[in-house]
């Protein structure tokens, strides 16, 4: 119980901090709430590449068709009394029987096919909304959609207000945070649990089994695509979830969110971040994103620099960052295990334990 | 053949168009033909030894990570040195002239360009099929160790073969430029396509990405007449389709599926 308490405890803390920390290296608190958003979408890619060891190269699919059919349930589908969940449920539903018939399509395939036949249908879907100009209008996306207020039942929430001034000095001012960062948060606390949850079930032990031997995982009795088929669907709703609400945020939507760099960025946050780790991808998705918004203040090398980071942690890190982090960790542990076993037992047994505790 | 999968394939194809570029306002466009290919191949020995070579028995998915990565940084920093501004190389006067074929009037460059491909197909299929070298290949492609045991240098092979397919891209890059326009992003349009080729046809299958090209080529222009709004579309229905009722692709081994 005191884990479970350690893990709400700790991430709420972090969430609540994190804009204000994030003031005093620079960042601003409308960064700070994207980045949360991108960040649910990343948390469920991760979901794919680094449980169920699933490359997919078409992430940008229900990223963008999660915006897309947010944005256009207020302004059109339901113009007349237009709903904040209502937006955000017909999304995420949309994109979820997407995500299934696409997955159950890509789920028979493995590696590099697997990337591209994702790739493939991320790639006709952008085709088609490029084309659609009267519902999506092509290259100018949807724009000056004010996304309604939240209902709470009781009362309803203006998410573009901001909390009470209180000076923080270094830290800025709380009146600098929108509701839409206290939103953001609680879905990502929402997320962070629901993904944990799914990953210490039987569901997750299966997932990792299929990764690391997927014949192995069948002659015992599991149904591998069935596993990944689940995988994939959650990640895509996951990821239109984060898209919807992104576009729900920036009141607008472009066809740069369906594009091959979106999917690509999915990639880059998560694996920077770490992949098999249940923070990584949150971690990654802001530290590039915060990287992209410093330094391309600066300089136009961003995206230059961007593909040297991700390419060293590619070769130097494998794990990401907050995997080489854990992974020194469990060395150490390792270590101390060894010194305090009797030999014979520990080379035997102690690695694989270690490995499993990273 | 390498079975290693190059999301750099497309910045090798931009690196080409540069060298070439660069190097056809001073020398003339031939000098440009020559100089890229083998400004490429030397890029891609020199990262085939200093990086890929750490993951060649790695998975796939490591694979393309490492490869999209440099593909970022080869763009970027052509982006750099270049601007992002779109150059267009002069085509030549002595090709320039249209040239009558009887039955239609076609640019002589295209005429030219296309004759070359069709060369350069033969060559590397007398290279891999009928050569001796070409054998310890084909070889090394099903059975590593085996080849190893008799003596064969794979490693050798396959840095030979990665630097011979980069070098095509970048002598493609730069024969391709006076037709189509160079910019730092032309690679990632270059790759997709290029991509959805190769697995119509049949990774690691030589005629099966002949075949692949071919069928693209006709797919997006028979729509861009018959269906203008669906051409954009068409090639990856086409690709989605031979993946799912022929994963290996039209001409290639079943093996190779589980990649």
């Amino acid at each position: 119980m005191s884990r479970e308490l350690r893990f709400y405890g700790l991430t709420t803390l972090g969430l609540v901090l994190f804009p204000f920390l994030f003031h005093a290296i620079g960042g601003y608190p409308g960064l700070a709430t994207q980045i949360l958003l991108v960040g649910i979408g990343s948390i469920g890619f991760n979901l794919l590449l680094g449980y169920a060891g699933l490359l997919s190269y078409g992430q940008a699919a229900f990223y963008g068709l999660g915006s897309y059919v947010a944005l256009l349930t207020v302004s059109r589908f339901f113009a007349h009394a237009p709903n904040f969940w209502l937006a955000v449920l017909l999304a995420v539903a949309y994109v979820t029987l997407n995500a299934l018939i696409v997955g159950f399509l890509v789920v028979r395939l493995y590696g590099i096919y697997f990337a591209l036949l994702t790739l493939a249908f991320a790639q006709m879907l952008f085709f088609l909304v490029f084309q659609w100009r009267d519902l999506t209008g092509g290259d100018d996306g949807l724009q000056g959609i004010t996304a309604p207020p939240l209902p709470l039942g009781f009362t309803s929430i203006d998410l573009t207000g901001t909390f009470p001034p209180l000076d923080l000095g270094p830290l800025g001012n709380l009146s600098d945070v929108h509701y839409w960062y206290a939103f953001a948060a609680l879905v990502v606390l929402l997320v962070l649990a629901f993904v944990r949850t799914l990953n210490r079930s039987q569901f997750g032990e299966v997932l990792a089994a299929i990764r690391e031997n997927e014949e192995r995982s069948t002659f015992v009795g599991f149904d591998p695509k069935r596993y990944k088929l689940a995988a994939f669907v959650i990640a895509g709703a996951l990821t239109g979830l984060s898209g919807a609400l992104r576009g729900l945020y920036e009141t607008s939507t472009a066809i740069d969110s369906l594009s091959v760099d979106t999917s690509g960025n999915f990639v880059i946050y998560t694996v920077v971040g770490g992949v098999k780790t249940l923070f990584g991808p949150l971690l990654g998705t802001g530290l590039i994103m915060y990287l992209q918004n410093v330094i391309s203040a600066k300089t136009d090398a961003w995206r230059l620099i961007e593909g040297l980071v991700f390419v060293a942690v590619i070769v130097f890190l494998p794990g990401g960052v907050l995997g080489s982090f854990k992974r020194k960790r469990a060395r150490k542990l390792l270590a101390g295990a060894l010194r305090a076993a009797p030999p014979a037992h520990a080379s035997a047994d102690s690695p694989r334990r270690a490995e499993e505790a990273s | 053949m390498l079975r290693l999968v190059n999301f750099a394939h497309g910045a090798f194809y931009t690196v080409g168009a540069y060298v070439g570029l660069v190097v056809a306002e001073r020398f003339g466009l031939l000098a440009g033909i020559v100089a890229a290919p083998l400004a490429v191949a030397l890029l891609a020995v020199l990262l085939d030894r200093l990086l890929l070579r750490r993951f060649y028995d790695k998975d796939p998915t490591a694979q393309i990570l490492v490869t999209f990565g440099i593909a970022i940084v080869i763009e970027e920093t052509l982006r750099l040195i270049f601007t992002g501004t779109t150059l267009t190389y002069p085509v030549p006067a002595w090709v320039s002239a249209p040239l009558n074929l009887g039955f239609i009037q076609y640019p002589t460059y295209r005429v030219v360009f296309a004759l070359a491909i069709v060369l350069l197909i033969v060559a590397v299929w007398a290279f891999i099929e009928r050569t001796d070298y070409g054998l310890i290949v084909r070889a090394g492609v099903r059975d590593r160790t085996m080849v190893q045991l008799l003596g064969g240098n794979v490693q050798l092979a396959s840095t030979v073969i990665f630097a011979l397919g980069s070098g095509i891209a970048g002598l493609v890059g730069a024969a391709a430029s006076p037709i189509y326009s160079v910019d730092p992003g032309k690679g990632f349009e270059f790759l997709v396509p290029s991509f959805v080729v190769v697995v119509i046809g049949g990774l690691g299958s030589f005629w099966g990405a002949v075949l692949g090209g071919l069928i693209v080529g006709e797919l997006q222009s028979v729509t861009t007449l018959v269906l203008p709004p669906a051409s954009g579309v068409i090639i990856y229905l086409a690709m989605a389709l031979v993946l799912l009722v022929r994963p290996q692709g039209l001409l290639g081994e079943s093996e190779v599926i589980r990649g």
